[in-house]
């Protein structure tokens, strides 16, 4: 209760923030997110300003109030570019349509960096980001691995046609492709939605006497899929994505077998020190895609603490990140 | 003309029987469905299934059967699935700081209301037409939504409190009971109360309503506040069955909801419609959905399917009607 009370401070802080314009000693990096409803963006924002702090900066967050809206953000974009922080690092809501407003950026010679979703187009500093396709072939492997090859198998894909869905499902099915013996019975939508998983699955179950494993797109649909496992007093083991806190509390108590971890955290913490380092004529990394980290009951205990207590990755250790 | 007479205050009689023709179609509609179901798939037709179907089904009825209210007062509340996410973010912080889930239960369902009475403040006192009074609201419940939660997840809560949405009794999922419950409160409130007929007499002709002496601000403000505290209860419901709380769920809730309205055949127009009306469109739109699931239908062509069942049922209703008046 008391920690979000501290949410009271934030418009206050807000408003100073646009008050004080970028003091000698620190710069201002603008960082962009999707949205204020998935966890994963809350651990970028996290991530962002604890490097910020750690170099002696700030951080200003603009995220749509509408989730992903896209007109929303460029109008973000545009109340920025007259803002002129020092830097911004940016998450596209859509990976296509906010290339406009890159340009934009661009345009303003304000440096940018690119975090998260690949943009389809538009000058970057760097590119920081994990890998979707990689996270759903790791994850599916581990779940295959587990279940010894074979096994009735069902997906839970997110919102069709998204970048992170396709991907990930595409590497959910490369895993089962190694595993002849696994036969896929169902890949179903339950677009990144608790409610709608749960439903699935429940649909699912009746058609289905026999279902081993289910590899959800993300870890909302996972553990809405497991409390309709519970709910028939069946079992199947369940794999996510995004390493949410909610998933690794279910991965602790054997429920959840394991979930990709994004690292959302040190997608914030990278982008916005590349972004400062590059205002400091410091050498920055080009790219770096981070290797995927499947989290099971042998590894979790890193994840576990809060968010407000892990510490970012150094320069140094950035380079060995899986940078290309 | 409507006659301004005390008749005019019981609905019509051509308007019931019109309801109970346009019932009947429907009816036809569910068990057609259901008859291409079970010949496509043998699990359809089982007893497991259908108990999940109607469970299903439930939680859209809620959020849906207040919302009739409203719309048969020919107004609409885009606001029923924010105000969803807000209660069950709020009851469920209730529930895990006092660990007491009857007064999570109480401030999810006071707070759904409060959220419809405000909206029913707006409509009535601030004359703002509905439509946008609650599409405003939509935004401000959103924004409190994602401050307050701020990306994260409540999760985790009572056994005992989970048995509301997750229990049996007596072999049947308790959603189901509730279902049945609201659905008699709701039939004989709008059918056999002079309030229930009086918000018909409203949504027909308002300016008639107001002429032959019914309290028109005051019955709005109740359709609101009812439509507002049903979306409590679907917040308990959702908490208990889901287990967990998060910002995002109002926007996945609120198109079924006004769907299942408009396939139950209640005009946007006002004062025609009934709430097992209602309770029929949420069992299409589920049957719908399950079949596809069922049959393992492609992920591209569920959104497909229910847009167009959406589109059919609304003109197959206007096209039925206009033939019988």
């Amino acid at each position: 209760m008391k920690r979000r009370l501290g949410y009271l401070a934030l418009p206050l802080m807000m408003a100073a923030a646009f008050t004080t314009q970028a003091r000698a000693d620190g710069e201002t990096i603008a960082v962009f997110t999707k949205n204020q409803t998935n966890p994963f963006f809350q651990t970028v924002r996290v991530g962002a300003d604890a490097m910020a702090k750690t170099l002696n900066a700030k951080t200003l967050q603009y995220i749509p109030t509408k989730p992903d809206s896209i007109p929303e953000q460029l109008s973000q974009i545009e109340d920025v570019v007259v803002k002129k922080p020092s830097a911004i690092v940016f998450t596209p809501v859509d990976y296509k349509a906010m290339v406009p407003g890159v340009e934009k950026i661009n345009d303003a010679k304000i440096p940018v960096v690119n975090i998260t979703d690949r943009s389809a187009g538009g000058k970057f500093l760097s590119f920081i980001g994990a890998d979707d396709y990689s996270l759903g072939l790791e994850t599916a492997r581990f779940l295959l691995k587990t279940l010894g090859g074979k096994g009735n198998i069902v997906i839970i894909e997110g919102v069709k046609g998204s970048l992170t869905n396709v991907d990930r499902v595409r590497g959910f099915n490369d895993a089962l492709k190694e595993n002849p013996g696994a036969k896929l019975l169902a890949s179903q939508p339950g677009n990144y939605q608790r409610l709608q998983a749960l439903q699935v699955m429940e649909n699912l179950m009746q058609s289905n006497s026999q279902i081993d494993g289910v590899l959800a797109a993300n870890d909302a649909m996972a553990v809405g899929a497991i409390e309709a496992l519970d709910g028939a007093n069946r079992k199947a083991q369940v794999i996510g994505i995004n390493g949410t806190k909610e998933a690794i509390d279910a991965i602790k108590s054997g429920k959840l077998l394991a979930s990709g971890d994004y690292n959302g955290f040190y997608q914030g913490c990278l982008g916005t020190m590349m972004a400062i380092r590059a205002l400091r004529e410091q050498p920055v990394i080009a790219e770096v895609v981070l290797k995927p980290t499947v989290i099971t009951k042998d590894n979790y205990q890193p994840f576990d603490q809060p968010l407000e207590q892990r510490t970012c990755p150094t320069f140094e250790e950035a380079s060995k990140l899986g940078a290309k | 003309m409507i006659d301004i007479t005390k008749e005019a205050l019981s609905p019509p009689r051509s308007f019931l029987s019109q309801d109970a023709i346009q019932l009947f179609y429907r009816l036809l509609a569910v068990l057609l469905i259901c008859a291409v179901l079970a010949v496509l798939n043998e699990s359809f037709l089982s007893l497991g299934n259908i108990l999940n179907v109607l469970r299903q089904a439930s939680l859209t009825f809620f959020i849906a059967s207040g919302l009739t209210l409203v719309v048969l007062t020919a107004g609409l509340d885009l606001s029923v699935g924010a105000n969803v996410a807000l209660s069950a973010c709020i009851a469920g912080t209730v529930i895990h700081t006092t660990g007491s889930s009857v007064l999570g239960i109480l401030t999810g369902l006071a707070c759904g209301g409060i959220v419809g009475l405000l909206n029913g403040i707006m409509v009535t006192a601030l004359r703002i037409p509905s439509f946008i009074a609650t599409y405003g609201m939509l935004w401000v419940l959103n924004g409190l939504t994602y401050w307050y939660m701020a990306g994260e997840t409540l999760h985790g809560f009572p056994a005992g409190f989970r048995q509301i949405g997750s229990g049996y009794l007596f072999g049947l999922p308790i959603p189901i009971y509730l279902l049945l419950v609201f659905l008699g409160i709701g039939t004989l409130f709008a059918q056999r109360t002079i309030w229930g007929q009086e918000i018909y007499a409203i949504g027909a002709n308002p300016v008639a309503a107001r002429l032959s002496g019914i309290p028109v601000a005051r019955r709005l403000l109740l359709v609101y506040a009812v439509s507002g505290t049903m979306a409590g209860l679907a917040s308990i419901i959702f908490l208990s069955r889901l287990n967990s709380a998060e910002a995002d769920i109002g926007e996945s809730l609120t198109l079924p909801a006004i769907a299942a309205v408009l396939i139950g055949g209640t005009s946007l127009f006002g004062g025609v419609g009934t709430v097992f009306g209602t309770f029929i469109g949420a069992l299409i739109l589920t049957l719908v959905l399950n079949g596809m699931n069922l049959l393992s239908v492609s992920a591209n062509w569920q959104p497909l399917v229910t847009g167009i069942i959406v589109i059919l049922a609304v003109w197959l209703d206007m096209k039925t009607r206009r033939r019988a008046q």
